[in-house]
C-alpha cells in the first residue's frame, strides 16, 4: 500500500467531509462515441472531475493544471463501466488497470489511509515525488507546500532542518577538492589557453582585440588576471611555461569557482524536479563526477563559465516553473529575472548560449499557450503574463548582452590588433591611431586606406598571389588587418596628366574617374567580364598592369553618398573627406559597383572576403559603400583633430556582424585533416577523445574524454526515455491509467524541459556548417543527464507505484552511484593531469578510437 | 456498442435534418443501399454529366498546350543530355550509372523503344541536332508530355474526390494546366513528368482509399489500398523527392490509426493490428516490392558493360559482358613488372631521376630524394616490379601475391625501391612524402615495406590486375600511398603530388593494377598462361546489387554540390523569383526558359498563407472558448466545413510541407523544378482555400457508407453566380500570365524589348534582354 504524506491539517478535513459517494454522483449514462464520429468530438464530452472540487494542496492560485493526465471519460464510475454499457471484452484484471483499483478520487485515498500513518524522518521517498507538491503554500526551496515536520530535537532535528543546505555544502566541498586538485601543477598553456588567456591580457593591456566569441567570458578571464596580480605581459604562447611573475594558479582557481558551482547547482535544480532524493544525489554525483566537466573547468578556459550560466538559465527555468501557482509573487519575480539575466549571461559568453534560450523560449511559448486557454484568467492578467515575460526574457538579456559590450567598449580604448574589424570611426577615437590627423580633404596622388563601410567589411587589399580561377590575375580581397598591402594611390586615368609635384593640388571631386594604384605591387584595380570566384553573379575584380600597362577596365568613377559628419550643404563642394565621406567607385567600362560582402575566398585566397563588381545598380547596398580611412599627403595640411563620435549601437551591431561573418569562415578544412575536431555524431557515445596538450613523457598531460558510463547512459536514457514517453502515450489512447493526477504532467514537464534542453543544444550542431570539437557537447550532457536521471527516477528510486521497499531502492541507488563513483576514480587521472609515459598507465583504451597512449 | 450508436444517433438527429428521406433499402445481394437524401437523382446525375465534360475538357486542354510545337526545338534542351542518353542505354542495354531511381527513365527508353529510337545518339551537347542525327525525339517527348497531360484530369479528381464543386476544382487543375513551369517541364525528355504524375496519382488513390474507411477490409478497399502503395512505389521509382510523398500519406496513415486506436472508438486491439499490419503490407512491403522490381528490371535490361562501370564495385562489374574486368583481368605473381594507376583520378603512379628540390618556396625542407608522381600518359617510367619479402617456391601457386603480403616495388628505369618515411611532402605539411632509395641501403629497407591491402576480400585472396582495387599501407608508418589533383610546379613538369595520407578511412586512396607489362624473366606475362579462356559472366545476387547502386545513388546525390549559375534557393521557389534557362538559339534569338505562372505560383502562395492563417486563428479562438469555424453536426447546412479544413486541406498542406521543407537541408544544387510536386500540392491548398473562401459548403459526406454508419443528409455545394464569377476572374488571370510568358515556354523568337518585357521580375536572368539605354 501507498502512503501519502497528510497535506495539511486544513485539507484533511476537508477531505474528510467529502461523501465517499462522490464519484458515483453522475448516474446519466454518457453515449460513447461511436466509430463514425471521430476524434473531432472530442470536444464536446464534458466530465465533471470530481477531485476538482477539492482543495488540494497542488491546486492552490490559480485554477489547476491538470488536464491532460489521462482523457477524462476513462475516470468514469464503475457503474457505467461494469453496468450496461461495456468496454468491449476484457478480463476483470484488465479492467481493473484501466480505470484503477478504485475510484480516482485524489484524496479519498489518504482520508482512509493516509491520515492514520506516521510520518518519519525519511518516508519521504517512499511516497516519492507525487506526495510532494511544488510552489505551493510556504515552504523553502524544493520543498515548498510540505506539511510541518514533526519537530526533532538533537542533531536529528537540525539534520531535519537543513538537510538540504548541508548536502549543498558536502557537495561544494567535494567539488572545489576536485577542481582544485593540483590546478596549478601543469605550469604551462595548455590548449586554448593560448586564446583566452591571450584575451584576458588584451583587457589588461586595454588593447582593442577581436574574437568570434562575446565578451564577457574573456572580461572575466582578464578580471582574474587583474585579481591575481598579472601585469599582462605574457604572450601565452601554446606550450610555453609560464613566467614567474604570472599566478596562473591563482587564475586558473578563480575560473575553476565557476565549475566548483556547477555541483551544488545541479543539487538545487535536481531538488526542483520532483524526484525521490535518491534521484537528486545521483544527478549531482553525476556532475561531480564527470571527467569531461571536470576537466574542462580546471583551465584559462570560457568553458567553465558558459557551463556555469547554462546549468544557472536551468535553474532559473525550473525553479520558476516551480512558482507557477504564485504569479507575480516575489519569488516568482526573483527567479524569472533571475533566468533572465542567465540567459543574458549565457549568450553573452559563446553564441551556443542561445539554444538555452531556445530552450527557455519554448518553455515560455508552451506556458502562455496554456494560459491563453485558461478562459478563467482575467485578459489583463493574461497580458501582464506576456509583459513580464517580454522584459524579463527578451529585454533583459539583451540589455546584460550590449552592457557586456558597452564595458568591452569602455576598456579597450587602445589601439591593438583587432582595429581593423570595426568601422572607421570607430577607431579614431581608440588611442594610439591617428586618423584625425591625417589630412581632411583627399587629392591626387594620395596615398590611402578604402575601407569598406558595410557590417564587418574590411580594407581594401592586395598581394602577389593570384587567383587560380577566372583571369589568373591578382588578387584583389578585403582583409580585416592592417598592413601595407592596403594602400592605394589615387591617381588620374589614362590619357590624363599625371600628378604634377609642384602644381597645384588637385582635389579629388565628386563624379571624377581615377585609377586606384596598389602601392606596394603597382597593379592597378581592374575589373573585367569574368565571373567573380565566388559571387559568380558578379564580375571579377583583379589587381592588372603596372605603372604603364593599363586599359579602360581600370577607371573608376567617384560617386560620393553623403558625408556622415557634415551637412548635405557643408558638403557642396563635392570634395571627399578622410573617414566621413562615404562613396561609392562605379566601373566606369560596365557600369558595375565595387562591393564586398563577407563572402569568404577559398583557402588560396587565404579565406579573406571577397570582392567583385556588383552589375545591379543598388544605391541602398552598403556593401557597396567605401570610406578613406588612412589618409597620407604631403603637401596637404594635417587635419584638425575634432572628435569624430561613433555610436555605440553601430558600433555593437558593426562588432557583431564581424563575428558573425568570421564564426561561418570557421568551417572545417577538407585540405587539412584536423586531428583534434569531431563530428556531433561523435559525441553521445564518446567515440573520441582530445588531446589537450603535448604528449611528452615528461609533462603532465591532460585527455579530455567524459566518464563513460554518464555519456553512455545519458545517451541511452534519451531514447530509453522516449520510448516509454511513446509507450505511455499509446496505453493512454487505450485507455489504461498508468498515472494518478498531476503524474503524467510531472513526468513530461521534466522531460520537455530536459529533451528541448538536450535537443536544442545538440541538433543545431549537425547542420551548422563549422568545424566542431568535443567539449561542444558539454553543455548539451547536462540536460542528458537530466533525462538519465528522471529515466532512473522512474524506473528504480522514485516510482510509487511499484510496491518495492525502500531497502531495495537504497540498493538501486548504491549500484548505480558506485558504477559512477568507480567510473570516475578510474579515470580521473586524465582530467587531474598524467604523469610519466602515458604508456605506463594501463586501462583506459576503452574505445579503439580513443587516442591516448602513442 | 449497437446501443451506443442508437443513442448518439438519436442525439445528433437535429430537428432540422429531414429524417424521413433517409431510408436505407436491402437489394437481393444483401447489400444496403443508401440514397443520398434530399437530392434529386436528375440533379445528381446532370452534375456528374457536368463534371465528366469539365473533365474531358480539361484533358483536351492539358493535350493541346503541351503538345503545341512540342518538335521545336529539334535541339537537346536541358538535361535530356542526361535523361535522353539514360534512355538510349537502354536500347542499347548497356550499363550507366545515375543518382535516380529507374522507372522514369526505364519508361523514357520504352517510349523510345516504341517509336523506334535505336540508341545511337550521345546527347551530348545542349543543342546538339535531333533532326540532322535523325532521332524520333518528338515520340520521346509525346510519352512525357502525355504523362503530364494526364495529371490534369487527376489533380481535378482529387478535388472532386475530395468533395469539391466542379468550378473550384476545375479551377485548381487549371493552375496546373496553364503553368509554364509544369509545361516545360513535361514536355521535354525528363524524368519530372512521371515524377509528378505518380505523385498526384498517391495523393488521388490516398483520398479515395480514405473514402472507404467504413467499409474496411472490403475489396475496394483493398483495391485502393493497394493502388496508393503502387503509386507510392512509382513516385518512389522515379526520383528520391518520392520519399516525400511517402512521409506525407505515412503521415496521413499514422494519424488515422491514431484515431482508430482511441479507446472511445470501442474498438478492440486485435481490430487496430488489423490495421495496421494491412496498411503496413499495403503501404511499405508491397511498395518496397515494386520498388525492388524496378531495379530487378533495371538489371535485366542492362546486362553490357557501358559507362557506369567503373562507378560499380568489381564483383558487379564483373556481372556485366563485355566488361573490362572479365577480359584481362590476372592474377599478380612475384617479380611481376605491373603499371598501377589511382582509381580517381585515373593516373599513373610514375618517378623519374629528378630529386625534389633542397627547399620549397615557403621554406620547408625536402629529403632530396627521387621524385614519385602522378602521370596521366604510359611511359616506361610507370613501371613497377613486385618484390616478395618472404622465401618462394620455385613455381606454382606460391608465386601469387595475396591479400595483406607485404612486398617491395622496384622502380624499374631507375632500380630503386618505392620508399615512404616521415618527411613532409611538397604541397602538404600534414602527409608524407613518397621518394625511392638505393636498394643497397640496408639502413632504409624497413621503409621500403607496403603492405598490400586489396579491397573487400578475405585473407588469402589473390591480387588481381584490373579488378583488384587496393589500398598501398606502408608498413612502419602506417600510411596509405595516395595522391591528389594538384599538380607539383616547374621543378616536377607540373606532374601530380603523390603523398602520405594518414586517414585511413579516405576513400580515395584507393589503386588498381592497370596491366602486368612482364613477369619475372622480362618476357610477356601472357606466356604464363597461353590459353586465357573468355571469362563467364560471374553472377551475383540481385538484393547485393540493389544494396550496392542504392548506397552509391545516396552517396552521389549527397555529393551534387558544386554550384550552377541556375541553381535557387528554396526560399524563392514559391514567389518564383529565379528560373533556369533551358536553351538559347541566338541566331533566331529565341529561348526555353523554365519558370513558374507567376500570377498562378502567387495564387498558390497566398491559397497557403491563408489557410495557415484561417487555421491558426481557429485554434486560437478554440483556445478561447470561441468556435468561429462551427463544428460539423452544429448546424445542418454546414456540415463539415471544419472537418473538411483540418483533414483534407490539412493533408493536403502536409504534402506541400513534406515536399518542400526537406530542401533547406539538403545541402545539394536545388533548382526551380525541384519544386513542382510542391507546387502541385499548393495549388490543391489554394483551391480548397478558394472554396472556403467563395462557396462555404462542400459536398458531403464524401465518404462511401459503411453497413453500420450512422446516416447524414447528404449536401451538394453551392457555388453560386459569384462562385463562377469569382473562379472565372481567376483563371483568366492565370491563363492571361500564362500566355504573355508562353513564348519562353515553347521557344519563341522575342525581340529584345519583348523579352524585357517578358522580364516581370528583376531578379529573372533571360538572355537577350534590350540593352537599357544609359
Amino acid at each position: 500500500m501507498q502512503r501519502h504524506p497528510l497535506p495539511s491539517a486544513a485539507s484533511a478535513s476537508l477531505q474528510a467531509a467529502v461523501p465517499l459517494s462522490l464519484s458515483h454522483r453522475r448516474t446519466t449514462p454518457r453515449p460513447i462515441p461511436s466509430a463514425d464520429a471521430p476524434a473531432e468530438d472530442e470536444e464536446d464530452i464534458h466530465d465533471p472531475r470530481p477531485w476538482e472540487s477539492l482543495k488540494h494542496p497542488r491546486t492552490y492560485g490559480s485554477a489547476p493544471n491538470s488536464s491532460h493526465s489521462t482523457h477524462p471519460s476513462l475516470g468514469l464510475s464503475s457503474d457505467r463501466d461494469t453496468g450496461h454499457l461495456p468496454m468491449f471484452h476484457t478480463d476483470e484484471n484488465e479492467a481493473r488497470r484501466r480505470v484503477g483499483a478504485q475510484p480516482q478520487v485524489y484524496g479519498e485515498k489518504e482520508g482512509l489511509n493516509g491520515a492514520g500513518e506516521k510520518q518519519g524522518l525519511m518516508d519521504e521517498d517512499v511516497s516519492g515525488k507525487w506526495g510532494k507538491p511544488h510552489g505551493a503554500g510556504p515552504g523553502v526551496g524544493g520543498r515548498r507546500g510540505l506539511p510541518p515536520r514533526q519537530r526533532l530535537s538533537g542533531w536529528q532535528g537540525i539534520y531535519a532542518e537543513y538537510e538540504e543546505w548541508i548536502w549543498a555544502a558536502v557537495y561544494t566541498i567535494l567539488s572545489m577538492i576536485t577542481r582544485f586538485w593540483r590546478i596549478g601543477a601543469a605550469n604551462y598553456v595548455v590548449w586554448d589557453e593560448a586564446h583566452f588567456g591571450k584575451f584576458g591580457s588584451h583587457y589588461i593591456n586595454r588593447d582593442f582585440y577581436f574574437d568570434v566569441h562575446p565578451p564577457l567570458g574573456k572580461m572575466l578571464v582578464g578580471l582574474a588576471g587583474l585579481l591575481s596580480g598579472y601585469n599582462g605581459g605574457f604572450e601565452f604562447k601554446s606550450g610555453v611555461e609560464y613566467p614567474a611573475d604570472l599566478p596562473h594558479t591563482t587564475m586558473r582557481v578563480m575560473l575553476a569557482s565557476f565549475g566548483v558551482a556547477l555541483v551544488p547547482i545541479a543539487w538545487f535544480t535536481a531538488g526542483e524536479m520532483g524526484w525521490s532524493r535518491f534521484t537528486r544525489h545521483w544527478v549531482t554525483i553525476c556532475v561531480l563526477c564527470d571527467i569531461g566537466w571536470l576537466c574542462i573547468s580546471r583551465f584559462i578556459l570560457l568553458d567553465s563559465m558558459l557551463l556555469f550560466f547554462t546549468f544557472t538559465t536551468t535553474l532559473g527555468l525550473v525553479k520558476f516553473h516551480n512558482q507557477r501557482h504564485e504569479a507575480f509573487g516575489d519569488d516568482w519575480w526573483m527567479w524569472l529575472i533571475f533566468t533572465g539575466w542567465s540567459i543574458g549571461c549565457v549568450c553573452s559568453v559563446k553564441w551556443v548560449g542561445m539554444f538555452a534560450m531556445a530552450m527557455v523560449g519554448v518553455y515560455t511559448v508552451e506556458d502562455l499557450w496554456e494560459k491563453f486557454g485558461d478562459l478563467k484568467m482575467p485578459l489583463r492578467t493574461y497580458i501582464k503574463h506576456w509583459m513580464a515575460r517580454i522584459s524579463a526574457l527578451i529585454i533583459l538579456p539583451f540589455l546584460v548582452y550590449a552592457a557586456c559590450f558597452k564595458i568591452h567598449f569602455l576598456i579597450l580604448n587602445r589601439s591593438g590588433p583587432g582595429d581593423a574589424q570595426m568601422s572607421s570611426l570607430f577607431q579614431a577615437h581608440l588611442r594610439g591611431i591617428d586618423f584625425a590627423e591625417s589630412p581632411l580633404e583627399i587629392a591626387y596622388g594620395s596615398k590611402v586606406t578604402l575601407k569598406n563601410y558595410g557590417y564587418g567589411g574590411g580594407l581594401l587589399h592586395s598581394h602577389v598571389q593570384t587567383m587560380p580561377v577566372g583571369s589568373q590575375q591578382q588578387q584583389i580581397t578585403c582583409y580585416h588587418y592592417k598592413d601595407d598591402n592596403n594602400h592605394w594611390r589615387i591617381t588620374p586615368t589614362w590619357g590624363a596628366d599625371p600628378v604634377d609635384p609642384d602644381g597645384p593640388v588637385k582635389f579629388l571631386l565628386d563624379g571624377d574617374t581615377i585609377r586606384l594604384v596598389h602601392t606596394s605591387t603597382g597593379r592597378n584595380l581592374h575589373s573585367h567580364v569574368i565571373a567573380a570566384p565566388v559571387t559568380k553573379e558578379h564580375w571579377e575584380v583583379s589587381g592588372y598592369g603596372n605603372e604603364t600597362i593599363g586599359d579602360e577596365g581600370d577607371h573608376w568613377v567617384v560617386e560620393v553618398v553623403d558625408d556622415t559628419h557634415r551637412s548635405r550643404s557643408d558638403a557642396k563642394d563635392g570634395r571627399v573627406h578622410s573617414l566621413t565621406t562615404r562613396m561609392r567607385f562605379r566601373h566606369k567600362l560596365l557600369n558595375c559597383y565595387l562591393r564586398a560582402a563577407n563572402s569568404v575566398l577559398p583557402q588560396w585566397g587565404f579565406k579573406q572576403v571577397e570582392v567583385t563588381c556588383d552589375k545591379e545598380n543598388n544605391p541602398k547596398d552598403i556593401h557597396t559603400y567605401w570610406n578613406v580611412e588612412s589618409h597620407w599627403n604631403e603637401r596637404l595640411p594635417a587635419g584638425s583633430a575634432k572628435l569624430y563620435k561613433s555610436p555605440f549601437w553601430r558600433d555593437f551591431l558593426h562588432l557583431n556582424v564581424a563575428m558573425w561573418t568570421s564564426n561561418n569562415a570557421l568551417v572545417p578544412d577538407p585540405d587539412k585533416d584536423d586531428i583534434l575536431a569531431s563530428l556531433p555524431t561523435d559525441w553521445p557515445f564518446l567515440n573520441l577523445g582530445l588531446r589537450m596538450c603535448g604528449w611528452g613523457d615528461n609533462q603532465i598531460k591532460f585527455y579530455l574524454l567524459g566518464t563513460p558510463i554518464i555519456w553512455w547512459f545519458s545517451s541511452i536514457a534519451l531514447v530509453l526515455g522516449m520510448g516509454m514517453t511513446g509507450w505511455y502515450i499509446l496505453r493512454m489512447q487505450r485507455g489504461y491509467k498508468d498515472w494518478k493526477v498531476g503524474e503524467w504532467e510531472d513526468w513530461t514537464h521534466v522531460g520537455k524541459v530536459a529533451f528541448a534542453g538536450w535537443a536544442f543544444h545538440y541538433l543545431p550542431f549537425l547542420i551548422m556548417g563549422r568545424v566542431t570539437y568535443l567539449h561542444h557537447y558539454l553543455p548539451t550532457l547536462w540536460f542528458a543527464v537530466l533525462i538519465a536521471g528522471h529515466v532512473l527516477d522512474h524506473l528504480f528510486f522514485g516510482n510509487p507505484r511499484d510496491n518495492r521497499p525502500q531497502s531495495r531502492r537504497l540498493a538501486w541507488f548504491v549500484v548505480w552511484t558506485l558504477a559512477v563513483v568507480v567510473n570516475f576514480w578510474w579515470f580521473k587521472d586524465l582530467a587531474l593531469g598524467v604523469h610519466g609515459n602515458i604508456n605506463d598507465h594501463k586501462g583506459w583504451k576503452w574505445r579503439s578510437s580513443w587516442n591516448i597512449y602513442n | 456498442m449497437s446501443l451506443a450508436r442508437k443513442r448518439r444517433t438519436e442525439r445528433e438527429g437535429s430537428p432540422a435534418l429531414p429524417q424521413a428521406t433517409i431510408h436505407r433499402s436491402v437489394s437481393d445481394d444483401g447489400k444496403i443501399h443508401h440514397p443520398r437524401p434530399r437530392q434529386a437523382e436528375t440533379d445528381l446525375r446532370s452534375e456528374y454529366l457536368f463534371s465528366w465534360v469539365t473533365a474531358l475538357s480539361l484533358t483536351v486542354g492539358a493535350f493541346i498546350v503541351r503538345f503545341w510545337r512540342i518538335s521545336h526545338p529539334d535541339q537537346v534542351v536541358f538535361d535530356e543530355v542526361h535523361f535522353g542518353s539514360f534512355a538510349s542505354h537502354y536500347i542499347r542495354r548497356e550499363y550507366y550509372f545515375d543518382v535516380h531511381p529507374p522507372l522514369a527513365k526505364m519508361l523514357n527508353g520504352l517510349a523510345g523503344w516504341v517509336v523506334g529510337f535505336n540508341g545511337d545518339f550521345g546527347f551530348e551537347n545542349i543543342g546538339d541536332n535531333y533532326t540532322v542525327a535523325n532521332v524520333p525525339y518528338i515520340g520521346l517527348r509525346s510519352f512525357c508530355a502525355i504523362m503530364g497531360s494526364i495529371t490534369i484530369p487527376i489533380v481535378y479528381a482529387i478535388m472532386r474526390e475530395s468533395g469539391y464543386p466542379v468550378a473550384i476544382s476545375a479551377f485548381t487543375a487549371a493552375l496546373i494546366l496553364f503553368d509554364n513551369g509544369h509545361i516545360t517541364q513535361t514536355r521535354l525528355i525528363l524524368l519530372d513528368a512521371a515524377l509528378v504524375l505518380f505523385m498526384a496519382l498517391s495523393v488521388l488513390t490516398y483520398v479515395k482509399f480514405h473514402q472507404q474507411r467504413y467499409r474496411e477490409f472490403s475489396n475496394t478497399w483493398w483495391f485502393w489500398l493497394l493502388a496508393t502503395g503502387a503509386s507510392l512505389a512509382c513516385t518512389l521509382g522515379c526520383k528520391m523527392v518520392g520519399l516525400f510523398t511517402f512521409m506525407s500519406v505515412g503521415s496521413a496513415v499514422v494519424w488515422d490509426l491514431w484515431g482508430i486506436m482511441d479507446i472511445r472508438r470501442g474498438h478492440d486491439m486485435k481490430y487496430v493490428w488489423k490495421h495496421f499490419v494491412y496498411r503496413a503490407i499495403g503501404l511499405i512491403i508491397w511498395p518496397f516490392m515494386l520498388y525492388l522490381s524496378f531495379f530487378w528490371i533495371h538489371f535485366k535490361i542492362l546486362k553490357y558493360s557501358g559507362p557506369g562501370d567503373s562507378f560499380m564495385s568489381p564483383a558487379f562489374q564483373e556481372t556485366l559482358q563485355g566488361n573490362e574486368l572479365l577480359l584481362n583481368s590476372q592474377e599478380i605473381r612475384y617479380f611481376d613488372t605491373i603499371t598501377i594507376k589511382h582509381k580517381d583520378t585515373k593516373q599513373f603512379l610514375h618517378s623519374h631521376p629528378d630529386p625534389y628540390p633542397l627547399r620549397y618556396d615557403d621554406g620547408r625542407i625536402s629529403s632530396q630524394g627521387q621524385q614519385v608522381t602522378c602521370y596521366p600518359h604510359n611511359d616506361t617510367n610507370n613501371f613497377w616490379q613486385v618484390l616478395p619479402t618472404k622465401e618462394l617456391p620455385e613455381s606454382g601457386r606460391g608465386r601469387v601475391v595475396r591479400h595483406n603480403d607485404i612486398v617491395q616495388f622496384k622502380h624499374i628505369n631507375t632500380q630503386t625501391l618505392l620508399l615512404t618515411h616521415d618527411v613532409a611532402s611538397p604541397m602538404m605539411a600534414t602527409n608524407q612524402e613518397f621518394t625511392t632509395v638505393n636498394p643497397d641501403d640496408e639502413t632504409r629497407t624497413n621503409d621500403t615495406m607496403f603492405q598490400v591491402d586489396v579491397v573487400d576480400s578475405h585473407d588469402g585472396e589473390p591480387w588481381k590486375s584490373l579488378s583488384g582495387h587496393f589500398k598501398l599501407r606502408h608498413v612502419p608508418t602506417k600510411v596509405l600511398l595516395w595522391t591528389h589533383a594538384q599538380a607539383l610546379p616547374e621543378w616536377a613538369f607540373g606532374q601530380q603530388e603523390v603523398n602520405g595520407n594518414k586517414n585511413q578511412q579516405d576513400r580515395t586512396t584507393s589503386w588498381f593494377v592497370e596491366d602486368i607489362v612482364a613477369d619475372g624473366t622480362g618476357n610477356d606475362f601472357r606466356n604464363r598462361t597461353n590459353h586465357v579462356e573468355p571469362k563467364a559472366i560471374k553472377h551475383r545476387s540481385f538484393i547485393k546489387k540493389f544494396v550496392e547502386l542504392q548506397i552509391l545513388m545516396l552517396q552521389h546525390n549527397a555529393g551534387l554540390t558544386a554550384s550552377h549559375p541556375y541553381a535557387s534557393e528554396p526560399v524563392e521557389w514559391p514567389f518564383c523569383l529565379s528560373g533556369v534557362s533551358f536553351w538559347t538559339d541566338s541566331e533566331t534569338s529565341q529561348q526555353i526558359y523554365m519558370i513558374g505562372n507567376l500570377l498562378g505560383w502567387w495564387i498558390c502562395a497566398v491559397g497557403v498563407s491563408v489557410f495557415v492563417g484561417v487555421v491558426g486563428a481557429d485554434m486560437l479562438a478554440r483556445r478561447r472558448g470561441l468556435e468561429p469555424i462551427e463544428d460539423a453536426g452544429a448546424r445542418a447546412d454546414i456540415p463539415g466545413i471544419r472537418n473538411r479544413l483540418y483533414r483534407n486541406t490539412l493533408f493536403f498542406l502536409f504534402t506541400w510541407s513534406f515536399h518542400y521543407f526537406p530542401f533547406y537541408l539538403m545541402s545539394r544544387q536545388k533548382f526551380l523544378h525541384h519544386y513542382l510536386p510542391a507546387h502541385l500540392a499548393s495549388a490543391l491548398v489554394a483551391g480548397s482555400v478558394l472554396n472556403f473562401v467563395l462557396v462555404e459548403t462542400v459536398n458531403y459526406p464524401i465518404s462511401v457508407p459503411g453497413l453500420r454508419t450512422r446516416l447524414r443528409p447528404a449536401i451538394r455545394a453551392q457555388v453560386g453566380m459569384g462562385g463562377w464569377v469569382a473562379v472565372g476572374v481567376l483563371t483568366a488571370i492565370v491563363v492571361g500570365c500564362w500566355l504573355w510568358l508562353a513564348p519562353l515556354t515553347y521557344g519563341l523568337t522575342l525581340t529584345g524589348e519583348q523579352v524585357n518585357a517578358r522580364k516581370l521580375l528583376s531578379s529573372w536572368t533571360l538572355h537577350f534582354e534590350a540593352k537599357a539605354q544609359d
